[in-house]
């Protein structure tokens, strides 16, 4: 019986991959790539990762198709036509090369194949044994949490984890810099669609309760920062949906604070124990409880803040042509 | 079969679906969308081996590093959108024309 769910799973999961890539329209492909994340994280509750599973959900399909369906904005206004002309042109210049074109192809799929059955042996191969299970399991007593992951990411390997943080600090400034560098801007209208604004009145005490619970369970059950972080992050989206950017409401100082008051607060922390005679990131162990929560906390408002930024940010893009124009 | 095992070879297939939509889609938005499946695909790959190491709970450090992993997939794949749509609104293309 488990089998077979797993197996509808696992088809499941290559059908819409497969699909989100080959769907003719844009809207679609993005779509079932909204299904795609879900399919799969269903597969990482079945495969017993919990904490990969509400991960995958939340920043995976849910961001990430929020950001895609933003774009879609800009792409599928005029897909139509220009796919439409580019398509005639094609089709009439290239019936004669057809024959050109299938060898490409071929060697194409061939070598896809090729390299599909390599990566089935490779996987198939690796040795069974070894892993860290036992290692962590001895030392999560000392650790301060309950949860073997949250054990792993804020202490056994706290510094993946704090450049992580780093990480997306690092695809915020590179969208800054992308996008032109500006001031959020202050749109004077505030929501008139009224279901929207029952929305974020709704959802806004929900979802941030909802994050804090994940962001406490994190000690000793599936949960933790990251998941936190984007429901909290998803806050910061709604209001900005609904005409109140938090950016721009706030003065920038604050804002530049809390972008990176997780990385720094982590540093920090790191920096005080080594000046005791500790490694980097090492917690004393009577603390190491308490310290992974404040540490935990302050990462979950500033990738919370960094996702919101990424959101408002890209969502500007769309604007800034209008901008220019009637500077011009 | 175990179920590690079936998930281990979807992991390979999804994989190869990723890649070959790197390379055959034309589209930007599809292109990161295909770089995004073979992620997903070496996630996969990583949990499997993780549950099926697994003694009193699963192997946590695989769990961790996907974790890491998925939510540095989703930063770089802001920032691959935002290229795309700097591209787009610069020049009118959306996808790489390598004829012109």
């Amino acid at each position: 019986m488990s089998i077979l769910i797993d197996g509808l799973l696992a088809i499941l999961a290559i059908y819409l991959a497969l699909q989100s890539l080959l769907a003719p329209r844009l809207s679609q492909s993005v779509f079932l790539f909204f299904a795609f994340g879900l399919a799969l994280a269903l597969a990482w509750v079945r495969l017993g990762a919990v904490d990969v599973a509400i991960t995958e959900a939340a920043i995976a399909a849910g961001f990430l198709g929020v950001l895609f369906l933003d774009a879609l904005r800009d792409f599928s206004s005029t897909i139509s036509e220009k796919h439409n002309n580019t398509e005639a042109i094609q089709s009439s210049a290239s019936r004669k090369k057809i024959k050109t074109f299938l060898l490409p192809r071929l060697a194409f799929g061939v070598g896809l194949g090729l390299f599909l059955l390599i990566s089935l042996e490779a996987i198939w191969q690796i040795p069974q044994g070894g892993g860290l299970t036992a290692a962590a399991e001895s030392m999560l007593p000392e650790s301060g949490v309950e949860h073997p992951v949250t054990a792993v990411l804020l202490n056994f390997r706290a510094y993946d984890t704090w450049l992580e943080i780093g990480v997306i600090l690092l695809g915020l400034l590179a969208i800054f810099v992308t996008g032109g560098i500006k001031i959020y801007t202050k749109p004077d209208v505030v929501a008139k669609d009224p279901l929207l604004r029952q929305v974020i009145l709704f959802f806004t005490p929900v979802l941030f309760l909802f994050g804090a619970f994940l962001l406490y369970i994190g000690k000793s059950g599936p949960g933790g920062a990251f998941q936190a972080a984007v429901l909290w992050g998803a806050i910061g989206i709604l209001l900005h949906l609904g005409g109140k950017p938090v950016f721009a409401m706030i003065p920038r100082w604050v804002g530049q604070l809390v972008l990176i008051m997780g990385l720094g607060f982590f540093l920090l922390m790191g920096f005080v124990f080594m000046s005791g005679g500790a490694t980097l990131f090492e917690y004393p162990k009577a603390y190491a409880g308490t310290l992974i929560l404040i540490v935990e906390t302050l990462a979950a408002i500033s990738i919370a803040a960094a996702l919101t930024a990424i959101y408002a940010n890209l969502n500007q893009m769309k604007e800034e042509p209008k901008e220019n124009e009637s500077a011009n | 079969m175990e179920a590690y095992q079936i998930y281990s070879l979807t992991s390979a297939v999804l994989f190869a679906i990723g890649i070959g939509g790197v390379f055959a889609s034309k589209h930007f938005i599809k292109k990161i969308i295909a770089t995004i499946i073979m992620g997903g695909g070496v996630f996969l790959a990583f949990v499997s081996f993780a549950e099926r190491d697994a003694l009193t709970f699963a192997d946590p450090v695989p769990h961790a590093l996907v974790i890491t992993g998925i939510v540095v997939a989703v930063a770089s794949g802001a920032f691959a959108l935002a290229l795309a749509r700097r591209i787009y609104q610069l020049t009118g293309e959306e996808s790489f024309n390598n004829e012109k």
